[in-house]
């Protein structure tokens, strides 16, 4: 059973890359779009930095470092939630009804039947350009301990990204329509997730720790390894919850899509 | 009169039919004060209390955001208008209709742009003022020279989408071609960096591309910041640049008619 779930899995994985891939030339081209598109907001940050050296104390490649690990989870967290991000659709086409004749696990066949491959290389690819180029210039000593934090770290990103959109799939059984909750949750909250929360506002620090925790996806991460002054404006122990704070999210969202699963209506189609 | 008439029913169609998208029309106007404030904030924290930087106030760069950002909800241009009607053949009845196509395209995306004009503009800039303050127009006449300006810079910003639609004669799909159009008007035309604190030899690039005309020429007069040959100047070049792309873009329509082949009916 357990090498039969791995198989399954690979043969999605190969028919999904497939389809994605099958025109190469469009392929190559929207990876591109993708790319630039993403690496707009950090050529403008570079160009304003070439001005002004430093934003409240981080230089140009310790805004990349941030970036990076924005850049970095997103892609990862991209190839298995994309099911979770057109969940909308999938419920609104009638197409959950299908899933749920299969026999296999609901969340196992929307994390596998799709994955947005120009959207994991176009932001996995942009993070991991940022992390090369700024790693090794901000001084961070990169030990066993370093590494480990660090992967640890990228998990509880890609962890708390996945639950909040698995909490907002979960919405969708009740509401049918969520995009806008989306874009304003999630979207419109990335934003400021690319620089130092400490320059924003207090309401909005507020909202980026505790509500939609996008501060715990990079900015403490990047303060664990970094120390920049501006952390003294937030408890220490910040900077290690990331991976606690991912598990714990993750499982509370899992466990509110299993409530909410049973009062799955279909739309009809 | 009559002659307009079709073109007037087509804008005002595209106008009312933008008010049946009310929740998000909402989280639009939502999402430009919060670009402009998180601008704002970035450029807070750069000055760090310096009353200017190169002759430029924060007050400036403020004004820069707020009338760029909320120009650009008002320029609506929808980049698909014709690759979409050629991807699924319907330009064939389309080019049989007794209106022209283009003028068409043109009255349905200004017909949207007053919506946005009267309904995510206003909103939008009104609510930032409260917060954030915007420098007065240097003088009357300005504010009126910049409406002019604005005006055309939108006259750019579309004739730069019209050329990028006509590739849809050749490629299948041109989602990658806008999008990569969209990150050239983004950097470019001074709505999220002020061109101010552009590197010289960027400066010295964006010179000859139309993006500089589409926002940050209307910002410049707006702020008293060019003298009145330079505004002539600045106008000659907004129409120099409309009138080269929009040739630029005939010339591809007619070679693409040619081309064009519809599957099926």
């Amino acid at each position: 059973m357990k090498n039969d779930t791995l198989h399954l899995a690979g043969v999605y994985t190969r028919t999904v890359m497939k389809s994605w891939f099958q025109y190469n030339v469009d392929a190559v081209l929207r990876v591109l779009a993708v790319f630039l598109r993403e690496a707009t907001g950090i050529v403008v940050i570079y160009f304003t930095l070439l001005k002004f050296d430093t934003l409240n104390g981080w230089n140009i490649y310790e805004l990349l470092f941030l970036y990076s690990l924005l850049f970095l989870t997103y892609g990862i967290f991209i190839v298995f939630f994309t099911g979770l991000r057109d969940f909308g659709k999938t419920v609104r086409d009638g197409g959950f009804d299908r899933f749920i004749l299969r026999p296999r696990g609901l969340l196992f066949q929307l994390i596998f039947s799709n994955a947005d491959w120009f959207a994991a290389i176009g932001h996995g690819g942009l993070g991991i350009v940022l992390f090369v180029v700024s790693a090794g210039n901000v001084g961070i000593r990169w030990n066993p301990r370093t590494v480990i934090y660090y992967l640890a770290a990228v998990a509880g990103g890609i962890l708390i990204q996945g639950a909040i959109f698995l909490f907002l799939a979960s919405l969708n059984i009740y509401l049918l329509e969520t995009d806008s909750l989306k874009s304003l949750l999630y979207w419109n909250m990335r934003r400021f997730a690319g620089y130092p929360i400490s320059i924003f506002h207090k309401a909005i620090q507020f909202c980026m720790i505790y509500v939609v925790p996008f501060a715990f996806v990079n900015y403490f991460p990047a303060q664990y390894l970094l120390r920049k002054e501006d952390m003294a404006g937030y408890p220490a122990v910040y900077m290690y919850l990331t991976p606690a704070i991912g598990v714990c999210l993750y499982l509370a969202a899992y466990g509110f899509w299993r409530y909410s699963i049973r009062f799955y209506k279909s739309s009809g189609n | 009169m009559t002659k307009l008439s079709p073109y007037l029913a087509f804008a005002r169609k595209s106008f009312l039919g933008r008010s049946a998208y009310r929740f998000d029309h909402f989280m639009g106007i939502l999402s430009t004060v919060l670009r402009i404030f998180i601008f704002w904030e970035i450029y807070r924290a750069l000055y760090g209390g310096r009353a200017e930087v190169d002759g430029i106030t924060i007050t400036m760069v403020a004004t820069n955001f707020i009338l760029s950002l909320g120009l650009e909800s008002v320029f609506y241009v929808n980049d698909y208008y014709l690759p979409s009607r050629i991807q699924n053949g319907s330009i064939a009845t389309e080019l049989l209709l007794p209106v022209n196509i283009h003028g068409r395209m043109l009255a349905d995306n200004l017909g949207h742009a007053l919506f946005q004009l009267l309904f995510h503009f206003v909103p939008a800039v009104a609510f930032s003022v409260l917060f954030i303050r915007i420098a007065a127009p240097a003088e009357l006449s300005m504010a009126f020279l910049f409406l002019l300006s604005a005006f055309l810079g939108y006259g750019v910003l579309w004739t730069v989408s019209f050329v990028a639609q006509m590739l849809s004669f050749w490629l299948i799909n041109v989602w990658s071609v806008m999008t990569i159009k969209n990150v050239f008007v983004n950097v470019l035309s001074g709505s999220m960096i002020p061109l101010w604190f552009m590197p010289d030899w960027m400066r010295g690039v964006i010179r000859f591309t139309p993006f500089s005309s589409i926002y940050f020429t209307p910002v410049q007069i707006y702020l008293g910041q060019l003298s009145l040959t330079e505004i002539l100047c600045g106008f000659g070049v907004q129409v120099f640049w409309i009138l080269a792309l929009f040739l630029a873009g005939m010339l591809l329509w007619k070679k693409g008619q040619k081309k064009l082949v519809v599957q099926g009916g």
